[in-house]
């Protein structure tokens, strides 16, 4: 199979809303504006990996307090109990819904963990200048992206309880600081994803001289 | 059966091998740039029900677009109805010992706005009710202008809006969370789903076949009426 031609190879930049492809003015010249729809031109997200590491790391840090914390204050007849995500997860496991326990677990846990992962797996190799599974690299780069907002979930779960049950004899749920810091970690990933420019991976490849 | 067909690209010879290309403005819309990996394909007319993929990533580059404008409006005014009707029934209702209590998609977000919990409140406030109505609308404008052959008025900024904001845009989340939600409650209260949920999964449906209209088409309604 042939060798791809890269647009920045020969001069070319694509339009990232519109997908207009254009000729690049020479180096010096200031960045120009694109003829259809007026978007800035970049040939890369400009220093999208510092972008992207910041938005991960601020992520992680969100994280811990929003798994450590209770989530929801849920008030009965025999008095309240705060839940934190994963002990909600495992009243629904103990209860014997398991299959929500399971969506649950993977929307609040296995989802937010795995962007970690990948953005982190992907930020170290471009890093590093490494050409290893490029095409791999970039079908794990769509997937943080695809699974990217279902994370928020948890936090319309606890909006509706909260909303709904609120019947001051028999039972009120609120919601508590967690899921504050828990939707802060889903925009942080959101935007993290969002400015990882993922042609990054294929530029360290082109590097390499393969 | 529907099935997708991928049509083989091939990738676009330079002209003069290496270096930057003399002249591209002539050939230009010939070319398809793969946004995730920079490689340049040589753009083919795609039949029904065909898509291309990038030869070098597999990210799909090109997808053959059935619809008509006429066909985009009528499924945008549904849209709008069922957005109407979405959020003016009650998504749920719950029952103990004769009181009830129900909830819209709205007063999800508007009883959480008190102190810090009006972070998250914002966040799905914007997600699940301002931005999928704000799309919505964009589109009503920009089709049923173009429906009579004209560019809609601030064209070029809207489609911009409409395609920075569709990340944010979360109503199939709002969907799952919902049900997620009825099935946690009926352990304790009875649980009664409401006109409200079905209005909100067909919505789903139909804003999902309109996000997947690739930003190519708006743009070039635009060239084609100017």
């Amino acid at each position: 199979m042939n060798t791809p031609v890269r647009a920045i190879e020969i001069g070319l930049v694509v339009c990232r809303t519109c997908g207009l492809v254009m000729q690049r003015m020479p180096a010096p010249s200031p960045p120009t504006s694109c003829r259809r729809c007026t978007t800035l031109l970049r040939e890369r997200l400009p220093r999208s990996a510092e972008h992207t590491l910041a938005w991960l790391s601020a992520g992680v840090i969100l994280y811990i307090p929003a798994n450590v914390l209770p989530v929801m204050y849920v008030s009965g007849v025999g008095g309240g109990e705060g839940s934190t995500i994963l002990g909600g997860v495992l009243s629904f496991w103990r209860a014997g819904s398991w299959d929500i326990a399971a969506l649950i677990f993977t929307a609040s846990v296995a989802v937010p963990t795995t962007k970690f992962l990948a953005l982190g797996l992907l930020l170290w190799t471009v890093h590093r200048g490494s050409s290893w599974a490029s095409k791999q690299r970039t079908v794990l780069y769509r997937l943080v992206e695809i699974i990217g907002y279902w994370s928020m979930l948890d936090v319309v779960v606890v909006a509706l309880t909260a909303a709904l049950l609120k019947f001051k004899a028999l039972g009120t749920a609120e919601p508590r600081l967690g899921i504050v810091f828990f939707c802060g970690v889903v925009v942080a990933t959101m935007i993290a994803a969002l400015s990882f420019d993922p042609r990054l991976i294929w530029d360290m490849g082109a590097n390499d001289g393969h | 059966m529907r099935e997708r067909i991928r049509r083989e690209l091939t990738f676009h010879t330079p002209v003069l091998g290496v270096g930057p290309e003399p002249d591209i403005s002539k050939y230009a819309s010939e070319l398809l740039v793969c946004p995730n990996c920079d490689a340049v394909h040589r753009a083919v007319v795609l039949g029904r029900h065909e898509v291309a993929a990038c030869v070098a990533c597999g990210r799909v580059v090109a997808r053959h677009h059935s619809l008509s404008v006429d066909q985009l409006l009528a499924l945008t005014v549904a849209a709008a109805l069922l957005f109407l009707i979405a959020n003016s029934y009650p998504l749920m209702t719950i029952e103990v010992g004769g009181m009830h209590t129900e909830a819209t998609v709205w007063e999800a977000a508007l009883l959480m706005l008190h102190g810090w919990a009006a972070w998250p409140a914002a966040v799905l406030a914007l997600s699940m009710f301002i931005l999928p109505l704000l799309q919505i609308a964009l589109l009503l404008w920009v089709l049923a202008f173009a429906r009579f052959g004209r560019r809609a008025p601030g064209f070029r900024g809207l489609l911009v809006v409409l395609h920075r904001s569709r990340p944010w845009s979360m109503t199939e989340v709002f969907l799952l969370g919902a049900l997620v939600a009825i099935v946690k409650l009926s352990s304790w209260v009875h649980v009664t789903p409401g006109i409200g949920i079905w209005a909100l999964a067909s919505l789903t449906i139909l804003l999902t076949i309109l996000s997947m209209v690739e930003p190519r088409f708006w743009w070039t309604l635009l060239q084609a009426q100017a």
